[in-house]
């Protein structure tokens, strides 16, 4: 056990994680050369296109340091972005230590931050890195400065690397061992498994990533899970050299895998702890939570034959994403689809991302809302997932919104501008730190107005140089009304909005202006309106096409009159009709386009 | 009862039968027009998309006649049998070419197609002092409809449109046209210009209708891709104003005896445009020369095909086979198309003459056409079908309710 190291990286999106991981496993020869595919950790499509990882993953590597030993290495790799921070707090706390990788030419940015604090709260040790060093705009001194003056912790003799060109990796590796503690626990104590991740594989079923943190588990055990207390026999456990290689026992301190004959994800949730069923442990670990989707979206297939389709693409992604929830939605002005929930902004687009290129289904997603918790005149409470299932006015006692705790870091010659737009977004600010050349700013604001746009606006506002991360702090009573948009006199449900009082009747006005751009002129003029109750507080008009044909004629050439008459077909198929009018797929989510000045 | 009972419970050549109903079939053939594409000019127009090249100091007039008679003589087989019921020579500007050049080839034609004597045959024609000389040989040799690109009568708008001719020229070139024995004379006249008022726009189709010619094509200047004025858009009058002077010009077509039987083409009584009529009635025409697209029907097979001959103009005239790229058309493409091009005509067309030049049977497009007439852009009198009132004026609208992979 003395020999083994468990460990993570932390590293914002580019900083080059999955870079790094590469050349482990190239130095350690986890892979032939010809299984190098670059960046083996991001295994899905999309996971390597946008650089983000999704999945958490392992890789077990035996590395021969330059002490002459062979260190056992487990590298847990994390998903990187804010919406996944419970999964990173799981991941991180499978380990003992973690790599913080900078971007020598960019320094630190708020995500990276608040996973380091995650890090040393669990006790783990964390190792600055320095990535990209060969690049001419690095700059590892003033980085590791911000290090030390952000993070607070020693960075002046942090590892100096470039993983694309491969320089001081092996120093790295050999740092690593020395200076990340190997695991504690006794391998005869009662077991207790902490799942790390698992993910659902079409010919063995859920397969399971866990650390464990003490006793041993064997093939053909009976093991528990302790939060639902269902027992399943192991059928295989291993380990990922990446390649799953099974092993026939995993001990105190390992990382590895368990394949058990569970059917669905659920019964194996993140965080949660295995233990034998005839010595079992007796507490489970801290920190097992239920995981909560934040944000809820209607999603609507263009197509109403596409209904079953979409439902079965559901079902095999919930299969792999214990996170998403789905319940039918039934919309007059979309017909059947789903209201989705989803853990943040990026699941969200994953999730229709991947429904759309893997399942091939064309979709219509309505503007994002986040979950309001509405108290009834007659003393309920409710959970309001959609706008247009909000009660009457007269039988609401309270509407209260969710809000987060904010935390942003921004170089100094932005942060006017990231005050303002806090502000703007009716953020509280509870914690103003200026840090080296940044501000470290932390503001209590509510989620609603960080699911519309925020992400977007700050990154725009600070030239992209601010960074952000967000945890859920509670609900709040707050003055907040619905605001029905009509498209020819007639509520199109799947287009209402809750808005704050305040700002109702801007937000009705902005919405309304954008749906008269993103509608296309038509054969009749098309009104669209905004109101509250029964009160219009906004009204524009798409006039109507006073024509629409091709005054040319090509002779006997038909195919280019085709090609423009499809032209003007495809662009139809992204239309959802709602009683006579046209609707595109981007004015579902006009709410979210509204151009700020 | 379900197909599969029917086969064990009918007799074998009643299931036969049934399908055969949906097999494509022609009864008879749609008329026959021949199309001739001459792709140079002096040089490229801005707004011209079509198949032309800016010809150099000689054009190989002999070498691309010679070309143009082989062509035809290779497609003589898929067309046995047949006579021509037009010719439209085209381009480019094909009265860049010598009357001598044109006589050839118009005589080579008549020795190998049978060629009614009264047939219309029109060339187009730029209005050009060099080509106005040349009219009188045109007429000579056959051609007896000229079609003269004129576009404008407002020099401005002429050099902003990049032809090489005034306004003066043009008037020049209609009077000679009808001195050398015209009768049939068609004026392309542009509307919706770059900076064009109202005013200028009705200015202009008074003029063209002052020349008196049988036939105007008065159409809307388009941005089309592939052009200089799609790269480098100029400034156009907004929707409004251009559907103003549309709405006025037609008036004042009508006042003056111009009859809209398509969507850009106005004639006087018996001036139709024999040729194009035939393009939008869903025809047959052959077609000849650099970049040129053909249509044939075939009684044997049933098939139509569609085909296209080399652009460039150097590959047409070295190639031994001139066609570069041939399709038959599907019958789901056979309705789509006819729709495509019959809508365009004012009057419409009739489901027998569907039938006739598709060989399908009118059940294959009634209930689309059922659809359209609910929306209210298609109507009906017996088997007459034609745009109604708003479905002309949104005629992609209605084209595209019989595009093919919709369900029905």
């Amino acid at each position: 056990m003395k020999n083994i190291r468990n460990f993570s990286i932390i590293a914002h999106i580019d900083h080059g994680k999955s870079t790094i991981a590469d050349r482990f496993i190239q130095i350690c020869g986890g892979l032939t050369d010809r299984e190098m595919e670059s960046q083996v950790l991001d295994s899905m499509d999309l996971e390597r296109e946008r650089g983000i990882t999704i999945k958490a993953q392992s890789v077990s590597l035996d590395y021969k340091a330059s002490d002459g030993q062979v260190y056992h290495l487990n590298f847990i790799d994390t998903p990187g972005h804010v919406d996944f921070s419970y999964e990173v707090s799981r991941s991180l706390e499978a380990c003992e230590g973690a790599l913080l990788v900078v971007d020598a030419s960019q320094g630190v940015e708020a995500q990276s931050v608040a996973n380091c604090y995650t890090a040393m709260d669990l006790g783990l040790e964390v190792m600055p890195v320095l990535n990209k060093i060969d690049l001419p705009a690095a700059d590892p001194d003033r980085v590791a400065q911000e290090i030390e003056d952000i993070i607070g912790i020693e960075a002046v003799d942090a590892c100096q690397v470039s993983a694309k060109s491969g320089l001081g990796i092996v120093e790295l590796l050999d740092r690593l061992v020395e200076t990340i503690p190997p695991p504690e626990g006794d391998p005869d104590a009662p077991l207790k498994a902490l799942i790390i991740d698992s993910w659902f594989d079409p010919y063995v079923g859920v397969i399971t990533l866990v650390r464990i943190k003490q006793g041993t588990l064997r093939k053909r055990q009976k093991m528990q899970i302790m939060s639902t207390g269902r027992s399943y026999i192991v059928d295989d456990v291993g380990i990922f050299t990446p390649k799953r290689t099974p092993r026939g026992e995993l001990s105190s301190g390992q990382v590895g895998y368990i394949i058990a004959g569970i059917k669905e994800i659920d019964s194996a949730k993140v965080g949660d702890t295995i233990t034998l069923l005839d010595n079992p442990a007796d507490e489970a670990l801290p920190g097992f939570k239920e995981v909560q989707p934040r944000v809820f979206a209607g999603m609507f297939p263009v197509e109403a034959d596409d209904y079953e389709n979409f439902r079965e693409a559901l079902d095999k992604l919930r299969l792999n994403d214990a996170a998403l929830q789905f319940e039918p939605e039934t919309s007059s002005a979309l017909g059947f689809g789903f209201r989705i929930g989803f853990l943040g902004m990026l699941h969200m687009e994953i999730v229709q991302e991947r429904l759309e290129r893997e399942y091939d289904l064309n979709l219509i997603t309505t503007a994002p809302t986040v979950v309001y918790e509405v108290e009834t005149t007659r003393g309920e409470v409710l959970k309001i997932h959609n706008p247009s299932d909000l009660p009457e006015v007269n039988y609401i006692e309270e509407i209260r919104e969710p809000i987060i705790q904010a935390n942003i870091l921004v170089p100094q010659d932005y942060l006017g501008n990231v005050i303002s737009l806090c502000v703007e977004k009716r953020g509280v600010q509870t914690n103003m730190q200026y840090a080296g050349s940044q501000v470290s700013l932390t503001y209590e604001m509510p989620m609603s107005e960080v699911v519309l746009d925020f992400f977007d606006r700050l990154k725009s506002v600070s030239r992209g140089y601010a960074s952000f991360d967000y945890d859920f702090k509670r609900f709040q009573a707050a003055k907040l009304v619905k605001v029905d948009i009509l498209i020819n006199s007639e509520t199109v449900d799947a287009l209402a909005i809750i808005a704050h009082e305040d700002t109702s009747q801007t937000r009705g006005r902005e919405v309304v202006d954008k749906m008269r751009e993103l509608i296309p002129r038509q054969m009749f003029d098309i009104a669209i309106q905004a109101a509250i109750g029964r009160h219009i507080i906004a009204r524009s008009t798409v006039k109507a096409l006073r024509k629409n044909v091709t005054a040319k004629c090509y002779g006997g050439d038909v195919s280019r009159k085709k090609k423009l008459l499809e032209k003007q077909k495809k662009g139809k198929k992204r239309m959802k009709q709602f009683g006579k009018v046209e609707i595109p797929q981007e004015a579902f989510l006009a709410v979210l386009k509204v151009d700020n000045k | 009862m379900t197909p599969a009972a029917i086969s064990f419970t009918m007799p074998l050549n009643i299931v036969r039968l049934s399908l055969i109903a949906f097999m494509p079939q022609f009864t008879l053939l749609p008329p026959l027009s021949l199309y001739i594409h001459i792709p140079w000019c002096v040089r490229k127009c801005p707004y011209c998309d079509f198949n032309s090249h800016a010809a150099g100091e000689h054009l190989p007039e002999d070498k691309y006649i010679q070309a143009l008679v082989r062509d035809l003589e290779q497609q003589l087989p898929s067309v046995w049998g047949r006579r021509l019921q037009s010719i439209f020579i085209g381009g480019g500007t094909p009265s860049l070419f010598s009357p001598a050049a044109l006589q050839t080839l118009l005589s080579h034609i008549r020795m190998l197609i049978p060629c009614p004597p009264d047939m219309e045959v029109t060339m187009e024609a730029n209005p050009g002092t060099f080509e106005q000389e040349k009219f009188n040989g045109f007429f000579q040799a056959g051609i007896n409809r000229l079609s003269i690109g004129v576009q404008s009568f407002n020099d401005k708008q002429l050099k902003q449109l990049g032809r090489i001719h005034s306004a003066q020229e043009a008037l020049n070139a209609i009077e000679m046209a009808k001195q050398a024995g015209f009768e049939n004379i068609n004026l392309d006249i542009m509307f919706g210009l770059p900076e064009q008022s109202l005013k200028q726009g009705i200015q202009d189709l008074q003029a063209a209708i002052d020349c008196q010619p049988g036939h105007l094509s008065w159409y809307q200047l388009t941005l089309e891709p592939n052009t200089l004025f799609y790269s480098q858009p100029p400034s156009l009058p907004d929707d409004e104003d251009i559907w103003e002077l549309q709405q006025q010009g037609q008036a004042l077509l009508q006042q003056h005896g111009y009859q809209q039987y398509e969507i850009s083409a106005y004639a006087k009584s018996g001036k139709q445009c024999q040729h194009n009529l035939n393009y939008w009635q869903f025809g047959d025409y052959l077609a000849i020369g650099a970049g040129a697209h053909g249509k044939i029907s075939r009684a044997d097979d049933h098939s139509i095909r569609r085909y296209a001959q080399h652009r460039q103009p150097q590959q047409y005239l070295d190639a031994t086979n001139k066609t570069s790229s041939e399709h038959f058309i599907s019958n789901a493409d056979r309705s789509y198309e006819f729709m495509l091009n019959s809508l365009r005509l004012k009057q419409g067309f009739t489901l027998e003459l569907f039938e006739q030049y598709t060989g399908l049977n009118r059940q294959v497009i009634e209930g689309r056409c059922e659809q359209a007439i609910e929306k209210g852009l298609l109507s009906r009198q017996g088997s007459q079908l034609r745009a109604s009132e708003t479905g002309y004026l949104f005629l992609n609208d209605l084209i595209n309710l019989f595009y093919p992979d919709d369900a029905n």
